[in-house]
């Protein structure tokens, strides 16, 4: 490993990049789209003082959006793209090894993909003045928003050394980010729909209340019926990129125990699947003390399990492999070539 | 600068699949010689020059490059060995200056040293006019001699163009010529493909002929060199017609073994002998003979007589002279 060659590789990606017009013309796009985003999150948490987390919360997650439905295209031809150009080989027969062009390919495609972050810094820096944040959900959630753009960026540039046509390595790419946001939600709707459990009711009526206040009590009455188990499949949802950002990042509450930005209601949502459904129910209208005390948004937070490292731990590991495959596809002196492919 | 070893190739081999490029390669390229490597399309010429950069494993055989086997230490051979690409890929947004300082940094040179032998190298190609000009808007003979430079950089003790000459203007080709031939003086080793065979012919000291992906042993070679051999006669103020007819005559050989080529007449000799004979013979019949010359260069003549003559299986084949069938219109 050389840092001057892996420096001279990046600067190379990155000095394409930046001379070609397209890209100014993206990051002009993105500015605008974000400054309504911006306008309409501050206007749907009322302007209100403390409402800077909520609209911190927005655009990052905005920004991930943006990572995930544009990455791919930029990382996902990395590889076999500069094949098809025949400028890869040239790059080959230097001194350069498989491993540093690979590294610089994935560390340049990363770089492109935190060009949307920094677009994004005057709006987090507006979202951050109008006060609410905590310095804690700032720094989590910024870093875990770098750490998922580096996971796309690393999963396209794995992928197009595996896959030899530029368009399939793009598409595969699309695919495997679209399986992690898209897929892992499908996967737990439907299969925790199949895995159903019954659960009885009981339920007591008062009849009839007699002259002095006592009350008469009917039959009980049980119907049955069947529940989804989500409880047995949350976990499919830990490796889904918005979800890793939400749970990791630590949520605020307002004083009714309410989580006060997007982070948080997403990570109620996925905390709540934890929780198994109640076997038995019981609803005694003679019961005197009639008041179920539900747990507040933020007891039920604190009682489940946290997940994003685990997710993100098979998110690293899935692109780990990806460039560990696209090393051994891309190494020279070459054995096996893709298939349609020629190494120049 | 001397360099100990050139380049050594034995049994080597390598298919794609079920298509075998590279059957049964041996070769040798001394240093301080220009050697050509001369074959038909699809010989596998490309295959090989990219398992002698390090490119790509051969399935069986030895190679050593500059003393150096590329697939025991790639990084050992990719430091001696310059490798041009018959592909021209170049990153299209980058100057030609650019170009060539990425590459010097890929060889491990400090900055100042990468700028400076982007100059030279430049002036050498001559491509200082368009140094700052992306490479995008270079003409293919100026991407080309931008890929020339770009094998230089490192000065690499063994030189591998395939196909160097496409594209390129007969003042770059005459340039490539004087390049070439410095090279082979200061006793590196040259190995060049190309199908200009002509141009070749001015610049190898040796040639390696593939044909279906096997070198051709000397024996073939020689015995092709030697085969019959078209030669072209123009006679002064005649028309075609009547020159073949005055050749017919006075070699005393059948009118149909008389081609007419254009302006000129093709006849065959088998050997150099029976050429100045027929010379003499025209001469003394009072033919106008302005011009008599072989109509191929030898190189061709050796290219198209191998690409004709059965393949080669098992041990050399002996001498065949006269054997090979005359092909007496072959560039017309």
């Amino acid at each position: 490993m050389s840092a001057q060659r892996i420096g001279t590789l990046i600067r190379l990606e990155l000095t394409q990049r930046v001379r070609s017009v397209a890209w100014y013309v993206l990051l002009g796009i993105f500015f605008t789209v974000l400054l309504a985003v911006t306008l309409l999150a501050f206007a749907s948490f009322g302007f209100r003082p403390d409402s800077g987390g909520g609209v911190f919360s927005v655009v990052v997650f905005f920004v991930l959006l943006l990572a995930v439905l544009v990455s791919p295209t930029l990382s996902g031809n990395a590889i076999n793209g500069d094949r098809d150009a025949a400028t890869l080989a040239p790059v080959q027969v230097t001194l350069a090894t498989t491993a540093e062009i690979l590294l610089a390919k994935f560390l340049a495609a990363w770089i492109t993909g935190l060009a949307f972050v920094a677009v994004s810094v005057p709006f987090l820096l507006w979202a951050t003045l109008a006060g609410g944040l905590t310095p804690a959900a700032m720094a989590v959630s910024l870093i875990i928003l770098i750490v998922e753009i580096g996971v796309i960026a690393a999963i396209g540039v794995g992928l197009s050394g595996i896959i030899g046509r530029p368009l399939f390595s793009v598409a595969a790419t699309y695919l495997v980010v679209a399986a992690l946001v898209v897929g892992t939600p499908i996967a737990f709707g439907l299969v925790g729909a199949t895995i159903r459990t019954e659960v009885t009711n009981s339920y007591r009526p008062i009849v009839d209340v007699e002259g002095d206040g006592t009350t008469v009590c009917g039959e009980w009455q049980t119907t049955t019926y069947e529940t989804p188990r989500f409880d047995t499949v949350w976990w499919v949802l830990a490796a889904n990129p918005f979800l890793i950002l939400a749970d990791a990042t630590p949520t605020a509450f307002d004083q009714n125990g309410y989580p006060k930005d997007l982070f948080g209601q997403f990570k109620l949502g996925i905390r709540s699947a934890q929780i198994p459904p109640d076997g038995d129910q019981i609803s005694d209208e003679c019961a005197t003390n009639q008041g179920r005390t539900y747990p507040t948004p933020r007891e039920t937070i604190a009682s489940t399990t946290p997940s994003w490292f685990v997710g993100l731990a098979l998110q690293l590991v899935l692109s780990a492999g990806l460039l560990w495959w696209a090393w051994a596809r891309t190494r020279t002196p070459a054995r096996r070539l893709p298939p349609g492919t020629r190494i120049a | 600068m001397t360099t100990p070893a050139g380049i050594v190739a034995n049994g080597v081999r390598r298919s794609f699949g079920r298509v075998h490029a590279v059957r049964n390669v041996t070769l040798e390229a001394r240093p301080g010689r220009v050697t050509g490597l001369v074959g038909p399309n699809g010989s596998g010429k490309t295959t090989l020059l990219l398992m002698l950069s390090s490119l790509l494993a051969p399935d069986a055989g030895e190679i050593s490059v500059g003393g150096v086997d590329p697939m025991a230490d790639p990084q050992g051979a990719r430091a001696i060995l310059g490798w041009m690409p018959d592909a021209l890929g170049a990153w299209g947004s980058l100057t030609a200056r650019e170009t060539l300082v990425v590459t010097s940094r890929l060889y491990g040179m400090p900055q100042t040293t990468a700028s400076a032998r982007a100059v030279t190298l430049l002036a050498q190609v001559g491509l200082t006019d368009l140094a700052d000009a992306p490479a995008k808007v270079l003409s293919r003979g100026q991407k080309q001699r931008l890929g020339l430079a770009r094998a230089l950089v490192h000065d690499p003790h063994v030189l591998l163009l395939d196909e160097p000459a496409s594209g390129l203007d007969p003042q770059a080709r005459v340039d490539l010529r004087t390049l070439l031939r410095r090279f082979a003086a200061e006793g590196r080793t040259v190995l060049v493909s190309s199908h200009v065979l002509s141009e070749l012919e001015e610049v190898i000291d040796d040639a390696v002929f593939l044909v279906a992906g096997e070198t051709v042993d000397a024996g073939r070679v020689a015995a092709a060199a030697q085969s019959a051999r078209s030669w072209r006669i123009r006679v002064a103020d005649a028309l075609p017609g009547e020159a073949a007819a005055s050749v017919s005559v006075a070699l005393r050989r059948d009118p149909a073994s008389v081609v007419v080529d254009r302006q000129d007449v093709l006849v065959a000799f088998a050997t150099e002998a029976e050429a100045v004979a027929a010379l003499r013979a025209l001469v003394t019949a009072g033919v106008a003979v302005v011009e008599f010359a072989p109509a191929t260069g030898s190189l061709e003549h050796t290219f198209l007589d191998l690409g004709a003559g059965p393949r080669p299986s098992g041990p050399p084949p002996g001498p065949q002279p006269g054997s090979a069938p005359e092909r007496p219109e072959t560039q017309s």
